[in-house]
């Protein structure tokens, strides 16, 4: 079997011990990555290497590792998610990196996503979003058959378009306003584009865009950054959908 | 009144899209300087005949361009504070140069600055021109103006400040009001730029004819 191909890398890395603390670059020296790891368990070989000498692991979040749940993320050479298009950090494997190459790798940065520690960022701001109305409200009983409610093919594609957002808050970090608009249009599209989510369609646009810029993010000036960032390629057609529904119903 | 970012937004654009008016209509009145002092000066004469209509055109203009300022600079200011701690590296992710959107405040700032210019040339000043015994009134002062290549040169900056601005005003307005689609937004993004170019391009002959003509 061909030996795989092996690469050393130097880590600029940001390290920011708390919410208060100001945090700075520290350097490391990534030796033998084999290209076929992932971007994250690199990050676990340099951790272990950080315990063993005593020192603190760099702190960044994870979860399902396989791009599916939003949870990870970073900002890597100045991209969101790394240099890959629409994956994940936990989709980016180092073969995407040049042997010698200098990384640097910074949190997603925006006033409503303070930093936890090193790289991991509270982005509860989000949860705090979809409370508003990420959610249909439907009498609980015996599911309904799958055909009781029609719903057009156009409709349903667009709106399980919208569904892919996992809420990894990419398009934030990559936005230069840090807008949360094509988060907050993809959750205000997939319900407002179903039948189930017509009753509370107004309130619902209406409470998330409040919720939204009292969380702090930015206005969004059509950069388009997010569209480019976003792991699973949601389109700013989602952000248009809810500049209209904001016409429709008030402020 | 509580107003959503979208709200703020969208008085940015309609105070914009009333200036793009005014932009244009500006524009085919001042290329009647190529068909020479007559005319020019007649279309003058006309506006100003005009009394209470056109202060009302001046006093929507003058509050299109107040809500403009005040508004972007509302925004500005919160998407500064938004992202507070920069990042050390930051790419354009959509890598092609979206530069106009990075500079709306600084090519904003110089719109303003050349409007006050503007006024203080034209609007604020005695438009009596005497040459050679014979008074070619408004005609007159704008290629005494404009004949110095410095003063030609620093509209011709503003003009291409203006363009630059547009050209990415333009296809955001459309976004901005939910009208524009996957479909549609490339052909719109080429329309904004060319649509930008052509009103800097057309504004800029004016100067470039008085300087290659009345040297
Ligand atoms: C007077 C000085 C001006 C300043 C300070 C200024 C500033 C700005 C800024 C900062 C934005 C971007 C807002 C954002 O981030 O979304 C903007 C957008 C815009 N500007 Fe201006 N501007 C000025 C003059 C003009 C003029 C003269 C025109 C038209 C002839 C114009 C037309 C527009 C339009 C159409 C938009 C886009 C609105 C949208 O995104 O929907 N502006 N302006
Ligand atoms: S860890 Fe779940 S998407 Fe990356």
């Amino acid at each position: 079997m061909a030996k795989d191909k092996i690469i050393n890398v130097t880590l600029k890395v940001w390290r920011q011990k708390n919410a208060e603390s100001k945090g700075h670059f520290e350097t490391y020296d990534a030796k033998d990555v084999n290209v076929n790891m992932s971007f994250l368990e690199m990050l676990d070989v340099v951790n272990e290497d950080l315990i063993l000498a005593g020192k603190s692991p760099i702190a960044f979040d994870h979860d399902c590792r396989e791009g599916i749940c939003g949870t990870c993320g970073a900002m890597v050479n100045g991209y969101a998610h790394g240099p890959d298009k629409a994956v994940t950090l936990c989709q980016v494997h180092m073969r995407s990196f040049k042997n010698g190459e200098t990384i640097v790798i910074e949190p997603f940065r925006a006033k409503a996503f303070p930093v936890i520690k090193d790289l991991a960022v509270d982005r509860r701001s989000m949860d705090r979003i979809i409370a508003k109305g990420g959610y249909i409200s439907v009498k609980t009983g015996n599911a309904p058959d799958a055909h009781a409610t029609p719903v057009q093919k156009k409709a349903s594609d667009l709106a399980m378009d919208a569904a892919a957002c996992v809420g990894c808050g990419a398009c934030v970090a990559a936005c230069p306003n840090a807008s949360a608009s094509l988060f907050v249009g993809a959750k205000v599209s997939h319900m407002g584009l179903l039948p189930q989510g017509q009753p509370e369609r107004k309130q619902r646009v209406q409470n998330m865009v409040w919720q939204m810029d009292s969380e702090g993010f930015g206005n969004c000036s059509n950069a388009y950054q997010c569209e480019a960032a976003c792991p699973k390629e949601i389109s700013v057609d989602n952000i248009a959908r809810m500049n209209r529904d904001i016409n429709r119903c008030g402020n | 009144m509580k107003l959503s970012s979208i709200r703020k937004k969208q008085i940015v654009a309609v105070s914009g899209l009333a200036m793009v008016g005014f932009l244009l209509a500006h524009l085919s009145g001042n290329l009647l300087l190529f068909k020479g002092p007559e005319a020019y000066n007649a279309y003058a004469d006309f506006l100003h005949s005009l009394g209470p209509i056109l202060w009302v055109l001046r006093l929507g203009l003058i509050g299109a361009v107040l809500l403009h300022i005040i508004f972007t600079v509302l925004i500005v200011k919160e998407n500064r504070q938004a992202r507070k701690d920069r990042y050390a590296v930051v790419q354009d992710h959509r890598n092609e140069r979206s530069l106009a959107v990075k500079l709306m405040p600084y090519t904003g700032f110089v719109i303003l600055a050349y409007i006050i210019i503007h006024l203080l040339d034209f609007t604020f000043a005695d438009k009596t021109t005497i040459i050679n015994g014979v008074d070619y009134g408004l005609y007159g002062l704008v290629i005494t103006t404009l004949r110095n290549p410095l003063h030609a040169a620093a509209y011709i900056i503003a003009m291409f400040s203006i363009g630059f601005h547009l050209s990415h005003a333009f296809q955001s307005v459309v976004q901005t009001f939910g009208l524009s689609s996957e479909k549609s937004r490339p052909k719109l993004m080429l329309a904004s730029l060319v649509f930008g170019l052509g009103v800097a391009l057309a504004y800029s002959s004016i100067p470039l004819y008085v300087v290659a003509t009345f040297r």
